[in-house]
Parts: C-alpha cells; sequence; structure tokens
C-alpha cells in the first residue's frame, strides 16, 4: 500500500493526513501529526475521499472537454485542441467587442490550490486586461479580510490554531466550531479543560454553547447592537487595558461617543439578552490574562458584517489582546485554501500578497515581470454583482473555476438568470455541477488526490499536499489549462509544475517570499508573513503592537446598529438561517460523492425548528415541510429540536433540492459585498400527504441526478465535432 | 472487569466519525463503497437531545441482561467483555427487550440455510448486534476510539477505571475541606 502525503480539501483547519493507495485507487485516509490536527481527522477527513474515484453517486467526474454549440444543444466531447481554442476565440470577440471588463473570472477555493489561483489572476489581469476576479470568500469572510484591513491591517486570523488550546479565554461569536472545523472544537475542548473560560454569542444552542460557561443566546440580526454593548462595558466600567489603548490604538474618543448609547440596557432591547449578562461576558473577557475572539459566518453573512468584525476587533484593542501568543481575533477561514484565495489575489481589489490593484508602483513591478506593457488599475467585479451585471449587459462571459455559484450564491432563482443572460460560461470543475449545466464549455480539470500543491490553512499556514493517483480521462491540471488558453490568446505562459509557479509568486510577494516548498516538506507548515530565507514564518502578528496601517496603530471603530434587510410579516413570520453541517460539505459535489457521507445524510436535508413553532404550524419531526421565502420554495425535512430558537429556523447549504439558497436574499454588505445568508423571511408549511412527499423527493432527486450524468455520458457517445 | 467504551458528554461534538469507524471496521474488509443508507447498522450511536450531545453503546456489564436473557447461550463473557457467539443467535430479540440501553439490536443477513434436505437460497441467519469491542482488529482496539476527533471517547479498563475513581475521591476530598472551612 502506498502512502500519499495530503492536506484534507474540507474546512480550513487543514489537517495533514496520509491517502492510503492500492491498485491506483485511493482505499482509506489516516491522519498524521500535522501542526493544525496533531493526529486528528473528522469524518470527512476519515471518509471523504472515495470522491476521487468517481463513485457516480451523485454526479459523474468530468471526462472530457465538452462543448455545446447551442444552450438548447446537448454537450459535445472534444479534444482540448478545439476547447482551447473555441474558449481563446470566444473570449477574444467578447473582448474586442464589449472589452476586458465585459469577462468575469473566478478563482477556487478547493482541491485546486494556491498556485492555480495565482496562475488564474495572472490570466485575468495579464491576458484579458481586467481585475474582475474573485472567488468565494466574497460570501464568506470578505467581511473579515475588509474590516481587519482597516482596524488593525491585516485581514487574517492574528494567532495560531494551536494557540486556541492556551488561551484563557474564548469568546465564541456567531462560529458554530463543531460543524465547521471539528478538529479545532478540539481544541477549545482542551482550553476549557486547561481552565479557560467560554463564552459563546449564538442564538442557537451549538454544540460550543453547551461547554460554555456563559452563553447569550442574541436575537438574530443583532450582532453589532451586542458588540457595541460590550465596547461599552469595558469602557464604562473601566475594564479596558487603558495604557494599551493610549499607546497603541486611535480613535478612541469617537469611538466612545458611539458605544456610550448602548449601555446593556439599551443593548437588551435589541439582543433580547438580560444586560447582566452582557456585563458578566466582558468581565470574563477583561479579567482573562490571555483572550481570544473566534467568529463565522454569523458575523461576516449579514448586512453588516464589516461593521462588526471591525466592532469585534476593538474589543481586542481595548483589551491588549493582540500581539502576543494566546490570544488574539480570529475569523476562521471556513474552506480549505480560502485563506489561500485571498493570498493569492484572486480578488478584484488585490495582487497576490495583498498588493492592492489601485497602487501604480505595484502594478508596474507585476507588469515588469508578468511581461506586459501595463494593468489594470480600476477595482473589478464582485462575484456577488455577477447576476445583476449579467443581467443588465455588463457582463457578458464567465470563466467559472472550481466553484458552484448555481448552488452557493444567494437567491438562485436571480443567479441561474445571470447564467442565462451570459454570451458565453466556461465552467471549469471535476464534476459536472448544477453551475457546470449552464456552461457553453466544460474543461474537465484533476482532483485534490490527481496533483500537488500548496494550501493556506485558516490560520495562514502554507502546508503541501502531494499527488496520489493519476487522474482519469482527458483531464488536465487547472494550471494547465489556464496556460494553455492564455497561451491560445496570444500571452505565451507555461509551467513544468507547481514549484515553478510557487517560485514565480514568491519572488513577487514579499511576505510570501520566505515560504519555501523545500520548509513545507513533510509535515512542515509555514504562517505568513515569512519574508526571509531563514525565517520560519509568523504564528501571531502584529508583535510587539505594531499594526500594519499607516502609523502603526490599531483603529476603535463602532457605528450604529442596522436591522437585517428581509422584513417579517404575516405571510413570511419566521428567520430562515443558513448554516452548515458536519458530514458534508459547502456545494457538497465532493461529499455527495463519498459512500459513507451520503450513507449519514441525504437529500432533502434538514430545516430545523423549534417545538414550539413546530407544534403552531402543526408540524412533526421527520416529516417533509414546505419551506417558501418571496423568492421561491424548496421541500425540506423537519427536525424538531430545543436547540432552535423560537422564531427561527435554520437549514444547511449542501441540499440540492432542499436548496436553502432558492429562498436567501441577495442584499449585501455595502463594503465587502456578502450576502445577509443569516436572514430571510419565510414560511414553513406542513404537508398533508407524506407519501407524495417522499415521493415527490426522490423524483425530483433521480431527475437532477439523471440530467447532470446524461449530460456526462451523453457527450462522451457523440463523435468529436471535427476529425 | 468487563471493558466497554464510554463517552464524555462535554468533549461530543456530535459529528458522527464513530459511527462510521464502527461500520467500516465490522464491515469484513469491504471498503466505503459498501456502506448504505438501509444497512447502515453502526453499534455506537450518536445520540443529540436537548442539552446532551453524546455517543452510546454497550456497557459490557458484569451481570449483562442480554446473557441472562439469551434462551440458547449465544451470549458469553469472553476476553472481559460480552460476545456474541453468532452461530447459536436465533434471533428471537429477548436480548433486545432486556437490554436497558438501547445498544442490542437483532440483524439479520442473507445466509443459505438447509431444512429437511433442502438448500434454501433466501435463508437468513439472525445476529444479535452489538459492540464487540473490535476485538476482531487485534491490537488495534476499539475504531471508535481511534477515530474521535475529540477524544471524548475512552476505553475503560479496570485500570482506567480505578484512575477515574481515585481522581474523584481526591476532588471530593479536596471539595469537602472546602465545605467544612
Amino acid at each position: 500500500m502506498e502512502k500519499h502525503m495530503a492536506v484534507c480539501p474540507y474546512c480550513g483547519t487543514g489537517c495533514k493526513l496520509n491517502l492510503l493507495v492500492e491498485g491506483g485507487k485511493v482505499v482509506g485516509a489516516e491522519p498524521l501529526n500535522g501542526v493544525t490536527n496533531e493526529g486528528e481527522l473528522c469524518l470527512k477527513g476519515y471518509f471523504g475521499y472515495d470522491f476521487i474515484n468517481d463513485t457516480k453517486i451523485l454526479t459523474p467526474r468530468l471526462r472530457n472537454p465538452m462543448l455545446r454549440r447551442s444552450r438548447d444543444a446537448a454537450f459535445e466531447a472534444v479534444s482540448w485542441d478545439e476547447a482551447i481554442q473555441y474558449a481563446a476565440k470566444r473570449l477574444g470577440e467578447i473582448k474586442a467587442k464589449y472589452g476586458p471588463d465585459s469577462i468575469m473570472t473566478t478563482g477556487s477555493s478547493r482541491g485546486t490550490g494556491n498556485e492555480t489561483n495565482y496562475v488564474m489572476q495572472k490570466f485575468t489581469r495579464a491576458v484579458l486586461g481586467t481585475n474582475n476576479v474573485d472567488n468565494c470568500a466574497r460570501v464568506c469572510h470578505g467581511p473579515s479580510v475588509a474590516g481587519l484591513q482597516v482596524t488593525l491591517g491585516n485581514g487574517a486570523m492574528s494567532n495560531s490554531i494551536p494557540e486556541i488550546e492556551h488561551t484563557e479565554c474564548v469568546l465564541v461569536f456567531g462560529y458554530n466550531v463543531a460543524d465547521s472545523h471539528p478538529v479545532i472544537a478540539k481544541r477549545i475542548i482542551k482550553a476549557k479543560e486547561r481552565g479557560a473560560k467560554i463564552i459563546v454569542c449564538d442564538p442557537r444552542k451549538i454544540e460550543t454553547a453547551r461547554l460554555a460557561d456563559l452563553w447569550l443566546p442574541l436575537n438574530n440580526g443583532s450582532n453589532m447592537a451586542l458588540v457595541n454593548a460590550f465596547a461599552n462595558v469595558l469602557i464604562n466600567e473601566g475594564l479596558y487595558n487603558k495604557e494599551y489603548v493610549a499607546n497603541h490604538t486611535e480613535g478612541f474618543d469617537e469611538y466612545k461617543k458611539i458605544v456610550d448609547k448602548y449601555t446593556p440596557e439599551y443593548a437588551a432591547a435589541i439582543t433580547g439578552l438580560p444586560a447582566e449578562d452582557i456585563r458578566e461576558a466582558m468581565r470574563i473577557y477583561a479579567a482573562a490574562p490571555s483572550a481570544t475572539i473566534l467568529w463565522g459566518m454569523g458575523v461576516t453573512q449579514w448586512g453588516q458584517g464589516v461593521d462588526v468584525v471591525k466592532g469585534l476587533s476593538g474589543l481586542a484593542l481595548l483589551t491588549g489582546n493582540l500581539g502576543r501568543p494566546n490570544v488574539g481575533v480570529g475569523p476562521v477561514r471556513g474552506q480549505n485554501n480560502v485563506q489561500g484565495s485571498c493570498d493569492m489575489g484572486v480578488l478584484p481589489t488585490e495582487f497576490p500578497g495583498y498588493q492592492k490593484v489601485t497602487d501604480p508602483e505595484i502594478r508596474e513591478k507585476f507588469a515588469k515581470a508578468w511581461g506586459v506593457p501595463s494593468l489594470p488599475g480600476e477595482i473589478g467585479y464582485r462575484l456577488t454583482d455577477v447576476p445583476h451585471l449579467a443581467e443588465t449587459g455588463k457582463l457578458k462571459a464567465m470563466y467559472v473555476m472550481g466553484e458552484d455559484p448555481a448552488q452557493t450564491e444567494p437567491d438562485l432563482a436571480l443567479v441561474r438568470k445571470g447564467f442565462e443572460a451570459m454570451e458565453f460560461v466556461i465552467v471549469q470543475d471535476i464534476f459536472m455541477t448544477k453551475t457546470a449545466m449552464f456552461a457553453d464549455l466544460i474543461l474537465p480539470a484533476t482532483s485534490w488526490g490527481e496533483h500537488e500543491g500548496v494550501f493556506s490553512a485558516a490560520d495562514r499556514s502554507f502546508q503541501r499536499f502531494t499527488k496520489a493517483v493519476d487522474a482519469k480521462g482527458d483531464v488536465k491540471h487547472d494550471w494547465e489549462i489556464i496556460s494553455l488558453l492564455a497561451t491560445a490568446m496570444g500571452y505565451p505562459m507555461h509551467y513544468d509544475n507547481t514549484k515553478e509557479i510557487w517560485d514565480e509568486l514568491r519572488e513577487l510577494c514579499p511576505i510570501f517570499y520566505g515560504a519555501t516548498y523545500e520548509k513545507m516538506e513533510g509535515l512542515g507548515a509555514v504562517p505568513w508573513p515569512c519574508r526571509d530565507l531563514d525565517s520560519a514564518g509568523s504564528k501571531y502578528l502584529y508583535e510587539g503592537n505594531v499594526f500594519q496601517r499607516p502609523g502603526g496603530k490599531g483603529l476603535l471603530f463602532a457605528t450604529e446598529w442596522r436591522p437585517p434587510r428581509d422584513q417579517l410579516t404575516e405571510e413570511f413570520p419566521l428567520i430562515l438561517c443558513t448554516v452548515r453541517e458536519v458530514g458534508h460539505y459547502s456545494c457538497r459535489s465532493m461529499t455527495g460523492n463519498c459512500a459513507a457521507l451520503q450513507t449519514l445524510a441525504d437529500e432533502p436535508g434538514y430545516v430545523t425548528i423549534n417545538p414550539k413553532d413546530a407544534k403552531a404550524l402543526g408540524i412533526r419531526d421527520q416529516e417533509l415541510v414546505w419551506v417558501s421565502s418571496r423568492r421561491g420554495r424548496v421541500i425540506s425535512r423537519a427536525s424538531v429540536t430545543d436547540r432552535t430558537n423560537k422564531g427561527a429556523v435554520y437549514m444547511t447549504y449542501q441540499w440540492w433540492i432542499g436548496a436553502c439558497n432558492e429562498l436567501t436574499i441577495h442584499a449585501v454588505d455595502p463594503i465587502a459585498k456578502t450576502p445577509e445568508y443569516k436572514y430571510a423571511a419565510v414560511r414553513v408549511e406542513a404537508i398533508a400527504d407524506q407519501v407524495w412527499a417522499e415521493n415527490h423527493v426522490q423524483q425530483e432527486y433521480a431527475k437532477l441526478k439523471g440530467g447532470l450524468s446524461n449530460a456526462v455520458t451523453g457527450a462522451t457517445k457523440k463523435a468529436p465535432a471535427f476529425a | 472487569m468487563n471493558r466497554f467504551v464510554t463517552a464524555n458528554p462535554s468533549k461530543c461534538i456530535g459529528c458522527r466519525t464513530c459511527e462510521v469507524a464502527c461500520a467500516l471496521a465490522h464491515s469484513e474488509g469491504a471498503g466505503v463503497e459498501g456502506l448504505a443508507p438501509e444497512s447502515f447498522k453502526p453499534r455506537i450511536r450518536m445520540v443529540k437531545t436537548a442539552d446532551v450531545s453524546t455517543a452510546v453503546m454497550c456497557h459490557h456489564c458484569e451481570d449483562a441482561p442480554c446473557v441472562n436473557a439469551c434462551p440458547n447461550n449465544a451470549i458469553v463473557y469472553r476476553q472481559h467483555s460480552v460476545q456474541v457467539e453468532q452461530e447459536r443467535c436465533l434471533g428471537c430479540k429477548n436480548c433486545v427487550l432486556a437490554c436497558p440501553f438501547g445498544v442490542m439490536d437483532v440483524v439479520t443477513v442473507p445466509a443459505v440455510r438447509q431444512f429437511a434436505g433442502l438448500t434454501l437460497s433466501m435463508g437468513v441467519k439472525a445476529q444479535a448486534h452489538k459492540c464487540d469491542l473490535c476485538i476482531e482488529r487485534g491490537g488495534a482496539g476499539p475504531a471508535c476510539v481511534s477515530v474521535c476527533p475529540t477524544n471524548a471517547l475512552t476505553l475503560m479498563d479496570r485500570e482506567a477505571m480505578d484512575e477515574t475513581l481515585r481522581r474523584r475521591r481526591e476532588r471530593a476530598a479536596l471539595e469537602a475541606a472546602e465545605v467544612a472551612a
């Protein structure tokens, strides 16, 4: 049996594991003693590998390039030459006719790795001539990056994952650790064993709330009020570190003016929390010699995400919980390489290494390195703007790589309209997904397990993963495909391997320069910034309390609370909040093709509902129900549980039949453009004929799976377009 | 003392990694491909109530109700555990009714049966289905314990039990001292 070292392709914990290979097939996974996981894996790490083997449980692996000559034609299998030439021709035409900004590309935060993302943004900027490149951080921790870049200067986790075990107080805000990062949940449990205090702010009783010393079940949508009240308590009870604030922060007076209104009593009305609990939380937090704030989508997927992130960093600044070990601010990045996508600059605002596109010197540096006369200096489009831009004719083409927006963006009906409005859509993926069904051209790539590269874990650690098996079918590595396309469009691009790409980008990114492949051998992890060849990287940031913003001081920021956008009415009286489940991941194209994970959970997925709400609606546990919003209606299975707060229902975004994003609202944060997935007004209705409902789910599921499967098998049977 | 696996509810995050590991450990070498919802029967089960997430499994009782209830002596004490001799199992379900923890079940597997000189290919063999401490895994020990990402599961033997009791007695003594003062 062969063993090939890899990094798990699911969440941002970055667990190191071995893929076990027999006869050219991946047959298992075992944990390794990586820096972040220390020998642990969750069920996805242990049993989430068989998708590589094309199990066809949910959807088939893509095996050949495919194109369709009109939107109502079937896909045809074509050669790589034809596919690349076709793409180059169509993109070239659209660029000439409508301008470079009429084209949008995406990076991928999943199995492809950092090197591919570097190549994609290079292609977008140097070949297409636009900054219209983005990735799914847009719908995730975009607000964290935007907020922390303003207040502290660096948008990433300030301290490392292993340090979480040693902090003396963990303030968990809008973050379901157990379901998002099980192995990080272990760190919190160990911290508690060591005596750490745990405070959890979440409307429902998540796993971490069960072991919390204090659980604040705030009302859905009241984040800013609570964070302002926290600041109010720290200041007005004299709990803040006056010396630290005086020496290392700015903006205190303005900050105090705004939060003065948010007394715990004032915030109690908005948050639904007892004022005394708000005070108690900050007394605990401020009393701890070291304290860490961890947050997730419960903070960022709101119309006021950026503001709340800034507010949370203010609490750390007020108490001096930065710039040393075992403290800090932790936007725990969801996907295995969403941190990497941002690091590699598949962003409309920045080149790799967080160098701004609006900076002429930076543009000149990259232009020179890439051998082009100039690079675009205008900030590009965001992923969440795509449907609107497509509908209004500003976007004509999209090159989607390793993403499934037809499953994961809000208001899916709007997303579909957007795709239909565009003239040319390329989808580069490993699976036939719902998004791929909108493509004019499908380019099949190698999967995780079939190539090597580097991921950035949630705590900025670069780690290498290696190839375990050869890919089957006529597929290519993502970075190879992009290089071929670039060459066909008149910009010769060629790399022999990922290391060549990595070394090129290191030369252009001072904060990554010292992170060599050699340092990442085996279990090596290099947390950036790593500026020098003899540096091991930076486990924690802001050492010496030097913040990476002009003047070197942290910014204290607060603003008024704003209510969520969607309106609750008699017709739509419940709040829908979209969440994760531990046994599946993201759009589920990978875990849905894993036998063990599909055995545990399958369509239509669950909508969790409080027993009082269920009773009033005549809904019984495990029954199928309709969930509707102003934007759509889906069927789901009721899970009646006391862990869900009254007035709200929760669905996970993994399900294709029970697709909660048919219901969510496209209301975005004005700065980060991240959608308010956490608040949609819905109605839940019991279904009288459960037999009909069960059959309906199975039929719809079979139809969907059949459609995706036929698109692939139908194509391979056809003869190529020309000899 | 019979060994058994215990779950610590303050560490359990309800992820069900243990369930999958258990099913695979008993799949006779079949990999994940053999798993399917209809046949998924782990011997450890994760339970979530309003306040508790934990795993429940066989206690390998010292005076086991299942052992006492079996009319065919199919359940025995062996290797400091309670094991089922499947050849003797009738599938009568007395043991299922007897177990207060709900961790015994009866499953059937297809089998060729001989009856009155006839070979029946559509027969079934009943099996009393419960945690066997993965004794077939050799030295590797219980699969569930080895995979739990939060180390919520422990194999409790006499030594580990004694250590736990000793620590609790010490804690009790210290707490008593505080109250007395």
